[in-house]
C-alpha cells in the first residue's frame, strides 16, 4: 500500500485529538449534535439555493427569481454550518472519509457546484436573474445552470448518505 | 406490542430491508432527499413569511407547496420503509415520536398559515400580525423534525435485530 502523499492520517488524528475535535465528536452528544447542524445546513441551502434552481426550471412560477436570488446569505450560513460540522466528522475519523469513494465524490460535486456558481456570476446569469420578472421564464442556457446546481447538491446529500454505511473494503485512493 | 414488532421483523419484506445492503441505503438516500426537499421548501416559505427579503409576494409562495409535497411523498414512504425494517428499534424510541411531533405540527403551522395569510396577500390586503411568530415558530418546529430525526440512531434503547 503506497503512503498518501497529500494527507497525512495520523498526523490530522493527532491534532484532532489536540485541538479537543476527537474529543468533542466522540462524547455522548457530539455526533449526532454535529450531524443535526450538518443537515440544517443543507435544508438551509435547499431553502435557499435548491429553491432558486427549482424557479428557475420553471417551479413555483410567479415567485421572482430576483427575490430567490437575495436569498443567497441563507444558503452560504447553511454552507458553512455543513463545512464546518464535515470538517469535524473528516479530522475524527479521516481515514474513513479521505479513502472514501464516497466523501471523494461528495467533494467533487461540491466543487462542482462551487465552480458553477462562480461561472453563473461571472457569465452576467445572475444580471439576467435579477432582470427577469416574477412570472419570466429563464433562458435555456441560464437553466443549464441550475440543472447542474441542483443536481450537484442532490449528489452531495446522495453521497453523504452513503459515506455512514459504505466502508471500502481496500484502501481507495486516486492520488496515491 | 413486542410480539407484533417481532412478527414484522420476521416478515420478508422487513429482512430485505435490513439485509439487503443496496436496499437499505437507497431508501436512506430518498429519506434524505426527501427531508430536504420538505424542509427546505418548509424554510423558503417562512423566510418569505418573515419578510427575507422584504416585498415577497406571499401567496406566490404557494408554487413551493408541490416541492413540499413531493418531498413529503418520498419522506413518509421511505420511512415506512425503514420502520418495516426496524419497527421495535423505532416506535420504543420516544425521540421518534418527538420529531413526529414537531413534522406534524410545522405541517400544521404551514397550512394554517397558507389558509390564513395567502388570501389576504393575494387581495393586496394588510398581513396580520401573527404571521411572523408564526413563522418563527415552524422554522423552530421543522429545525426540531430535523434534529430528533438524527438522534434517533443515538438513542433507541431496543434492538431485537441487527
Amino acid at each position: 500500500m503506497k503512503p498518501d502523499p497529500i494527507f497525512n492520517i495520523p498526523a490530522i488524528e493527532q491534532w484532532g485529538v489536540d485541538t479537543g475535535i476527537f474529543g468533542w465528536m466522540n462524547s455522548q452528544w457530539g455526533w449526532p449534535i454535529s450531524e443535526a447542524i450538518h443537515f440544517l445546513g443543507l435544508c438551509m441551502l435547499m431553502a435557499s439555493v435548491g429553491m432558486f434552481d427549482l424557479r428557475v426550471l420553471g417551479v413555483a412560477r410567479g415567485v421572482p427569481m430576483e427575490w430567490l436570488h437575495r436569498m443567497a446569505p441563507i444558503g452560504v450560513i447553511g454552507w458553512l454550518m455543513a463545512v464546518a460540522t464535515g470538517f469535524c466528522f473528516v479530522v475524527s475519523a479521516p481515514s474513513q472519509y479521505l479513502h472514501n469513494p464516497a466523501f471523494q465524490s461528495k467533494m467533487a460535486l461540491m466543487a462542482l457546484a462551487g465552480v458553477n456558481m462562480v461561472v453563473f456570476y461571472v457569465i452576467g446569469a445572475s444580471a439576467a436573474v435579477r432582470a427577469a420578472g416574477p412570472d419570466d421564464k429563464a433562458a435555456l442556457w441560464i437553466k443549464v445552470f441550475a440543472f447542474v446546481s441542483l443536481a450537484a447538491w442532490i449528489g452531495v446529500i446522495t453521497c453523504g448518505r452513503v459515506i455512514t454505511y459504505f466502508r471500502p473494503p481496500y484502501f481507495w485512493c486516486l492520488w496515491c | 406490542m413486542i410480539e407484533i414488532f417481532g412478527w414484522i421483523e420476521q416478515t420478508p419484506l422487513s429482512i430485505w430491508v435490513r439485509e439487503d445492503l443496496s436496499a437499505f441505503f437507497y431508501i436512506l438516500i430518498v429519506h434524505a432527499i426527501g427531508m430536504a426537499l420538505l424542509v427546505g421548501g418548509g424554510v423558503a416559505v417562512c423566510l418569505g413569511m418573515l419578510g427575507m427579503p422584504s416585498d415577497a409576494p406571499l401567496h406566490k409562495l404557494r408554487g413551493f407547496f408541490p416541492v413540499m409535497q413531493i418531498g413529503l411523498v418520498l419522506a413518509v414512504i421511505s420511512g415506512f420503509g425503514l420502520l418495516i425494517g426496524y419497527p421495535a428499534k423505532a416506535l420504543t424510541n420516544p425521540v421518534f415520536a418527538v420529531k413526529f411531533a414537531f413534522l406534524i405540527a410545522a405541517g400544521a403551522v404551514m397550512w394554517r398559515m397558507q389558509l390564513g395569510l395567502f388570501p389576504l396577500s393575494e387581495r393586496g390586503e394588510v398581513l396580520p400580525g401573527w404571521r411572523r411568530p408564526a413563522a418563527i415558530a415552524a422554522l423552530g418546529l421543522w429545525a426540531g423534525g430535523v434534529i430528533a430525526g438524527k438522534f434517533l440512531p443515538y438513542t433507541h434503547h431496543l434492538l431485537m435485530v441487527s
